[in-house]
């Protein structure tokens, strides 16, 4: 189901949750809305459930408006944070639950309701009741309770905030491959940008009840419109550079920081003389001696050097007064950097990016 | 786009009027009454001045505000520490202790005045034994004897709010104090306390209405021993020169100084309130075999000194009598036969009424918990505040107010067993409230709305998911409400009549007129029915009594 959002507007006293919020997911798409907690996305998932009443804006399930429908008609399968298990019923009559309601005949609800105990692995478990079940049980329950209506939409709200390092990850890929092996339309959300990744085909970038940026996790990553998306989808080192000159064959932009000359690819000319480039830290690579005389090689003072292993994280002191974040993968044990220790690093100037709207927001 | 005319809303504002017509109402119509001229009906402020002239009245209100703050002070003096021994260590017959220490809740109060007459009044068993071998013991009658009635029915109030409030302090408190250097005593006075303040606050506050409404004690041990309960019922009922318009002005006062409390209770505890997720309870120690002892001795003491004298009751109902004269040692069953085959009239009126009280009870109870809990805003904030008003006006004031409203007019209850429904009913229904509500807030709005979610209409919802997960604290809300309505008296003596006379109203006049026989007879099944449900509840639900205020 084809789910579209109007210009959706909501607000709690003075505060505006969802502020003329658009959107379009596809059918069988898995969207995610990400951003930071009270940004507005779990009030959108609410509105879409029919839980929370938009002032303004209008909701459409393929071409049907649904606006008038309450909550208990919009055949929606919603998964709760807090799983929201009934408490007083077993495994197998939580997941009866919305069948039964549907007066659907007992043979027909036993066997829609194994099959989706099935799919979430928990068949075993029927007879249980949800105070005997683990967190990533009782999630999967929750889970198999929404899919057994087989729902128009299937809505999760910050579905694995409660479950544990490790298990959130197994977890996050068990519900992709369930999203896609049913290929039901998805409305996820979560403040985790690295979940949000590795599950969405699309995500919406949240801020204040507006959407920031819509793309897929690559477009996200790589081609951030605004300093707020840079910042919210990873460890950015963003700087603000002076334009200096711009040579449209090679596409190539000339900068100037502090009396260091900085080269970025650009696909055109940017518009205003204060340039803001975002360079992730896996992007910044160390120089090694000798020092060839390349293209954005500088130094810095390391601040802090964290050691975990397979990568080291510096912070640095460069350009003056710039602190950069800086990745090192596969360090060799020689060349990890103590505090106070110079470091010498370059990058490439087709991988840092240029934020059209690099102001603050 | 957002709809007004909700089954909800509809329920609120149902709810609403209920308060309105059974407190709000009745109250304003008597606090205007009281601004009235006795003899023409016109304006005048004639009952506040005497009030405020005659020493008599002055009287009352400092012997309602004396007895009260002492009760409470007693109470405070022995709940908190019962509460924290019970609490934080080990002591032999622990569950006994504390189901026992609950019980003079439930016991009804002028059957306690009742037992100690019968110990320390003036033929009293105890005051008699003393006198042969040459000893005059205290007697019950006056502000003492109060005192004492109130404060060992009271305390559990106390003791139960201190306990919880232990409960609910994570262990790692204490223990980082400790850890920075407090010692044990420092700790308890520095963190521990600060922390059950509140709690400690609330239970002396309900110590303070507890006291300051009643009626049958003062009425029965108070003698030349005024207060303003009493007082506003005697001026309501007396035949000659007797003064609605002068009950109601007394009544307005009692009101305004329970108001008074209850606000500045409510401003200083939303400031003061350190709401904690509980994690890890705190360890019950295991002392010396010596502190362990004092500890057992002072409470056991306690909870002998306010049961025991329900034995007495129970023994006297069993004893022959003749008129006042007790023979304690020589068995009969006169009494109690009497009650049963003779007279059982007051005993069904006292199960009946109970009994449609507290189903209406249920349904209210429930509406409105799941009103304030649920559908928080400005008028289910009015309603929540709205609640305290049945706790605070006094029995025999809400009889007054009620029986003086509705005698005349469109709607006439005074005089029909329904008024003493509907009294029973607003009176205690905050039990049922409370109960439901602090249930209902330990489930988690989104398990309906998974209901919901999952295509059953919100009302549907509430029934099938809510409802049943909600059913012990309901049952155990209803059957609070049902004892405790089976022992009400302050609104009883105004609004009963003739046929409809209970259990409660047969004791006090029996006590009155001096026939301790019939009275111990009627006090006993009392007691045995207000006893034998909480009885079953533990045993069934495994649900430890509470009352929850």
């Amino acid at each position: 189901m084809r789910v579209r959002l109007k210009d959706i507007t909501k607000t709690y006293g003075s505060l505006k949750a969802l502020d003329g919020v658009n959107l379009l997911i596809e059918e069988g798409d898995f969207f995610t809305l990400l951003g930071p907690s009270g940004c507005g996305k779990t009030t959108l998932l609410r509105v879409v459930a029919g839980f929370a009443v938009p002032e303004r804006g209008e909701i459409f399930f393929g071409d049907q408006r649904i606006n008038h429908l309450p909550p208990h008609r919009r055949e929606t399968g919603m998964v709760f944070q807090n799983y929201a298990l009934f408490p007083h019923l077993t495994v197998f009559d939580n997941v009866a639950y919305g069948l039964k309601a549907r007066k659907i005949d007992a043979a027909e609800i036993r066997s829609r309701v194994g099959q989706a105990l099935d799919l979430v692995q928990l068949s075993a478990l029927s007879q249980r009741y949800p105070t005997q079940l683990s967190g990533g049980q009782q999630q999967r329950v929750a889970l198999a309770r929404a899919l057994v209506i087989r729902p128009r939409v299937l809505l999760m709200d910050e579905p694995l905030s409660n479950l544990d390092a490790k298990l959130r990850v197994a977890m996050r890929d068990e519900i992709r491959r369930i999203q896609k092996e049913l290929a039901i339309t998805t409305l996820y959300v979560t403040h985790d940008q690295e979940e949000a990744m590795a599950v969405s085909d699309h995500i919406a970038i949240f801020n204040q009840g507006r959407i920031e940026q819509i793309g897929t996790p690559s477009e996200i990553y790589f081609r951030p419109r605004n300093r707020f998306v840079a910042e919210f989808t990873g460890t950015s080192n963003l700087i603000e550079i002076d334009l200096t000159g711009y040579e449209s064959a090679s596409s190539l932009l000339e900068g100037d920081l502090k009396g260091h000359r900085i080269f970025v690819r650009a696909v055109r000319k940017p518009s205003e003389k204060k340039v803001t480039i975002l360079l992730r830290p896996e992007w910044i690579k160390i120089a090694k001696p000798p020092y060839e005389d390349r293209a954005n090689l500088f130094s810095g003072q390391v601040i802090t050097s964290t050691f975990v292993g397979f990568m080291v994280k510096y912070r640095i002191r460069a350009f003056d007064d710039q602190i950069l974040t800086v990745e090192v993968q596969d360090p060799q044990p020689y060349e990890v950097k103590k505090e106070g220790e110079t470091l010498h690093f370059w990058f490439d100037p087709d991988r840092p990016v240029v934020i059209p709207d690099g102001s603050d927001p | 786009m957002k709809r007004y005319v909700t089954l909800w809303n509809l329920i609120l504002l149902s709810v609403l009027a209920v308060l309105f017509f059974l407190v709000i109402y009745p109250m304003l119509s008597i606090f205007f009454a009281s601004f009235l001229d006795p003899e023409e009906g016109k304006f005048s402020l004639e009952n506040y001045e005497k009030i405020f002239r005659l020493p008599f009245y002055l009287r009352c209100l400092r012997n309602s505000l004396w007895v009260s703050f002492l009760a409470t002070l007693l109470s405070l003096a022995i709940g908190v520490p019962f509460g924290f021994f019970t609490s934080r260590y080990v002591l032999p017959g622990k569950s006994l202790l504390k189901t026992l220490a609950t019980l003079p809740l439930i016991l009804p109060t002028f059957i306690g005045a009742e037992a100690w007459i019968l110990l320390l009044g003036r033929n009293g068993w105890l005051s008699n034994l003393a006198k042969t071998v040459g000893i005059s013991l205290p007697s019950i009658y006056g502000w003492q004897g109060i005192v004492l009635v109130f404060t060992l029915h009271f305390f559990p109030f106390v003791f139960l709010m201190v306990e919880a409030a232990l409960h609910s302090i994570d262990k790692s408190l204490e223990e980082s104090a400790a850890n920075l250097g407090a010692s044990p005593w420092h700790v308890f006075r520095s963190v521990t306390l600060p922390i059950i303040l509140p709690s400690i606050l609330a239970g002396a506050l309900v110590v303070f209405y507890m006291s300051i409404e009643n009626f049958g004690v003062p009425q029965l041990i108070g003698e030349d021993y005024r207060v303003l309960a009493v007082q506003a019922y005697n001026e309501f009922i007396s035949e000659m020169g007797g003064n609605p318009s002068m009950a109601g002005a007394l009544s307005m006062i009692l009101i305004v100084v329970t108001l008074f409390l209850t606000f500045g209770q409510k401003y200083w505890v939303e400031r003061k309130n350190y709401a904690m997720s509980s994690l890890r309870p705190p360890e019950v120690k295991k002392v010396s075999p010596f502190s362990t002892l004092c500890m057992s001795v002072f409470c056991f003491s306690i909870v002998f000194l306010a049961l025991a004298p329900f034995l007495v009751v129970l023994v006297s109902s069993v004893t022959r009598t003749e008129g006042p004269v007790m023979y304690f040692g020589q068995l009969s069953l006169k009494n109690l036969g009497q009650a049963i085959r003779i007279a059982p009239r007051p005993i069904f009126n006292s199960f009946f009424l109970s009994t449609v009280a507290t189903l209406i009870g249920i349904v209210f109870g429930l509406a409105v918990s799941y009103l304030v809990v649920r559908k928080k805003g400005p008028a289910t904030y009015v309603l929540d505040l709205l609640m305290i008003l049945p706790l605070i006006v006094a029995g025999t004031v809400l009889g007054i107010a009620l029986a003086s409203t509705y005698n005349k007019g469109r709607i006439v209850l005074t005089g029909t067993w329904m008024i003493l429904v509907l009294a029973y009913f607003i009176r205690k229904v905050p039990f049922s409230v409370k109960t439901t509500s602090s249930i209902l807030q330990q489930i988690d709005a989104s398990v309906e709305e998974a209901s919901i979610n999952l295509g059953v209409p919100p009302v549907r919802s509430f029934l099938k998911v809510v409802v049943p997960v909600m059913l012990p604290g309901i049952a155990a809300g209803a059957i609070m409400m049902w004892v405790t309505t089976l022992a009400e008296l302050s609104s009883t003596i105004v609004l009963y009549y003739g046929p409809w006379a209970t259990m409660t109203v047969q004791i006090f006049q029996y006590i009155g007129s001096g026939d301790f026989g019939p009275a111990s007879a009627y006090g006993t099944i009392l007691i045995v029915s207000v006893i034998a449900p909480l009885f079953l509840l533990h045993r069934f639900l495994g649900r430890e009594f509470s009352p929850n205020l």
